[in-house]
């Protein structure tokens, strides 16, 4: 009998990959198990399912998809050019021909906005992947490889939570060039030290396991065991982290946009048209509020979104809301 | 409890100085302060040497953090080029107001933050709590600068009745009336303390129910404790300690100057001037609040730790 408990079965690394060991859901088809009424569902049906009744999250996906859609398609609708001067126009109210209204030069503000939003949700795109996946890296390999390795990367994080943020980011971007890939890399290397710790924190628990040593004891190697066994069980935390890093990297990039520092003329983000546009606040307050409401809006659905992604991806979460 | 701090300190110190060292490698390798003297240079050959030397650039600029170190631990932080004052009058005079308006709202935002998550724990699912919960979800949409803008706009021109006729576009600071002083701090300090609020009243209230389903409160409960007691002694305790990292991250960000929310309204602290120094490349003013606000994080981050110990005597720091 001992024979069979070791057949060339268990022994096969590709046998560990197998959903069950990941998440502790075993998959039993439903005729398999006597007196089992109701199908069992995978992780994945279930997160979707928690997903699907978190009310908030649906609204917060519909609100995104409304938002870019009106960026993509509303400049294609509207006659004017992103950069189309038309002094005799200049400081217009909202209009049925300008619908947001033209700025000091008489450009039209909808394509702006739209044009500096994408260009805002753009940067915070390429910022967000680019600080995953070093976050990701880096935490797993810390905490994989432990002592020297963990300590480095740690010290490397400490030293980023200790200068302020901004302060930093404003001293990089002030001379990076405030090109949309160029301020993209500055705000990831100040924001995936965050995904670095949640990362390490996780895998820290999950090496220990005991199918991490059955995949080491088969014979595969670190970097097998890292992005085969390891790295799928992050996908959870990681996702719900990225979501919420979007927001904080959209209100960064306005932020440094908004005093000087981000994107530069002849670019423009939602920050820049606040900024151009807070000179004249008294008279004329809608200029700043359109772009100002857009950053909110999208920030508050990207954190709707992360929010409902958390509950359902996080299994300790139980479906409370109903 | 002395060896912990020592130790902390020689953790944390040599951090601070790698990143001072790579911000002042950074600005001197984007930036030439003897950049205009080079179209006139036979004649102004004598203030090019002066630049030269102000800012040791005939040193390498590998090793030129190593001079700036040396004469910070003699207490020099030299000459700010943009404002034309010693860096440390700078930072003294503009630490103070900075702290005019950081004390008030960190601590109007700790308090309501504070007393909002302990309603929005206790009444779970409530409407009160549904309410809330919106509104910090929108307050942490908010990028600082729209709020400051907004709240500058309402109160400060809007209803200009409230506060004065514009008080806030001016600049002005004054210090011989107390009433005159909350007037003025008023506005930036309600647009500091809304965003903290909404940021703090979240993690507080995920802290607070977290506490409040634990085995030893239903203890107390079961026991016959009121429930204020069971909710402000037995509970709040063991809340408190995730909130108290917060609040030091929180109390440093605010000490060490708010920039955006202190330019918007012409605030004279910390943040201004920074941005000032970063637009005028004034390398001594930059890395004197670099150096600032990073000691302010490490001493507030040590207290955050040393304030576990007293919340929860099990966390033993040695």
């Amino acid at each position: 009998m001992a024979k069979s408990t070791f057949d060339q079965e268990n022994l096969d690394p590709e046998y560990f990959d197998s959903e069950r060991y990941e998440h502790h859901v075993p998959v039993f088809s439903a005729g398999e198990v006597e007196g089992l009424t109701e199908a069992p569902q995978t992780f994945g049906w279930l997160a979707w399912k928690r997903f699907r009744h978190h009310r908030m999250a649906i609204i917060g996906a519909i609100g995104l998809v409304v938002i870019l859609l009106l960026f993509i398609a509303g400049p294609m609708l509207s006659p004017w050019e992103f950069d189309e001067r038309n002094i005799a126009d200049r400081l217009q109210g909202p209009s049925s021909d300008h619908w947001f209204g033209t700025d000091e030069i008489g450009r039209d503000l909808f394509v702006r906005t739209a044009q500096g939003g994408l260009y805002s949700l753009r940067i915070g795109f390429i910022a967000a992947i680019l600080a995953t996946a070093v976050g990701t890296l880096l935490g797993a390999l810390a905490a994989y490889f432990a002592k020297g390795t963990d300590i480095f990367i740690s010290q490397v994080i400490n030293m980023v939570l200790i200068v302020p943020a901004l302060i930093v980011l404003s001293i990089f971007s002030k001379y990076s060039g405030g090109n949309a890939t160029s301020l993209a890399i500055v705000l990831s290397l100040l924001l995936w030290t965050r995904i670095a710790r949640v990362v390490r924190g996780v895998v820290l628990s999950i090496k220990e396991q005991e199918y991490i040593l059955a995949a080491r004891a088969a014979g595969a190697s670190h970097m097998r065991i890292i992005f085969r066994h390891v790295l799928p069980n992050v996908v959870g935390p990681v996702v719900v982290e990225v979501t919420l890093l979007l927001g904080t990297v959209i209100v960064l990039e306005s932020t440094l946009s908004f005093l000087g520092l981000g994107v530069q003329p002849p670019n423009a983000s939602l920050g820049t048209l606040v900024a151009d546009a807070k000179g004249n606040i008294d008279n004329d307050p809608i200029r700043v509020l359109t772009p100002g409401f857009f950053i909110v809006m999208i920030v508050l659905c990207v954190n709707f979104l992360g929010d409902g992604m958390r509950d359902a991806l996080d299994p300790r979460s139980k479906n409370e809301r109903g | 409890m002395f060896a912990y701090i020592t130790r902390r300190l020689l953790a944390t110190i040599p951090l601070l100085i790698i990143a001072l060292y790579l911000v002042h490698v950074g600005i001197s390798l984007t930036t030439d302060p003897r950049s205009g003297f080079y179209l006139c240079l036979p004649r102004c050959q004598d203030g090019f040497d002066q630049i030269t030397e102000v800012y040791n650039l005939d040193v390498n600029v590998w090793m030129r953090p190593f001079i700036w170190f040396g004469d910070v631990l003699s207490g020099d932080l030299g000459t700010s080029s943009s404002i034309g004052e010693p860096v440390s009058e700078i930072i003294v005079d503009r630490g103070w107001n900075t702290a005019l308006i950081a004390v008030p709202a960190f601590i109007i935002s700790a308090v309501v933050a504070l007393l909002l998550s302990v309603y929005s724990a206790r009444h779970q699912y409530s409407k009160g709590d549904y309410l809330l919960t919106g509104l910090a979800f929108f307050g942490l949409a908010f990028p600082s600068f729209v709020l400051a803008l907004l709240i500058q706009n309402i109160f400060g021109v809007q209803l200009e009745n409230w506060f004065g006729v514009k008080p806030f576009n001016t600049g002005r600071k004054t210090n011989e009336n107390f009433i005159e002083l909350l007037r003025d701090i008023a506005l930036p300090v309600m647009s500091l303390s809304i965003l903290f609020i909404s940021a703090d009243s979240r993690f507080g209230r995920a802290s607070m129910l977290e506490t409040l389903n634990q085995d030893y409160i239903r203890t107390a409960r079961a026991k016959g404790l009121p429930e204020k007691r069971v909710v402000w002694k037995h509970a709040l305790r063991n809340a408190l300690i995730p909130l108290v990292t917060l609040w030091a991250l929180n109390f440093s960000a605010l000490l060490g100057g708010s920039i955006v929310t202190e330019s918007i309204f012409s605030w004279p602290g910390l943040g201004p001037a920074f941005v000032r120094g970063l637009n005028d490349a004034d390398i001594y003013l930059i890395l004197g609040i670099v150096l600032f606000t990073g000691l302010i994080t490490v001493f507030f981050n040590l207290v955050a730790d040393i304030m576990y110990g007293v919340l929860d005597p099990r966390i033993r720091l040695d």
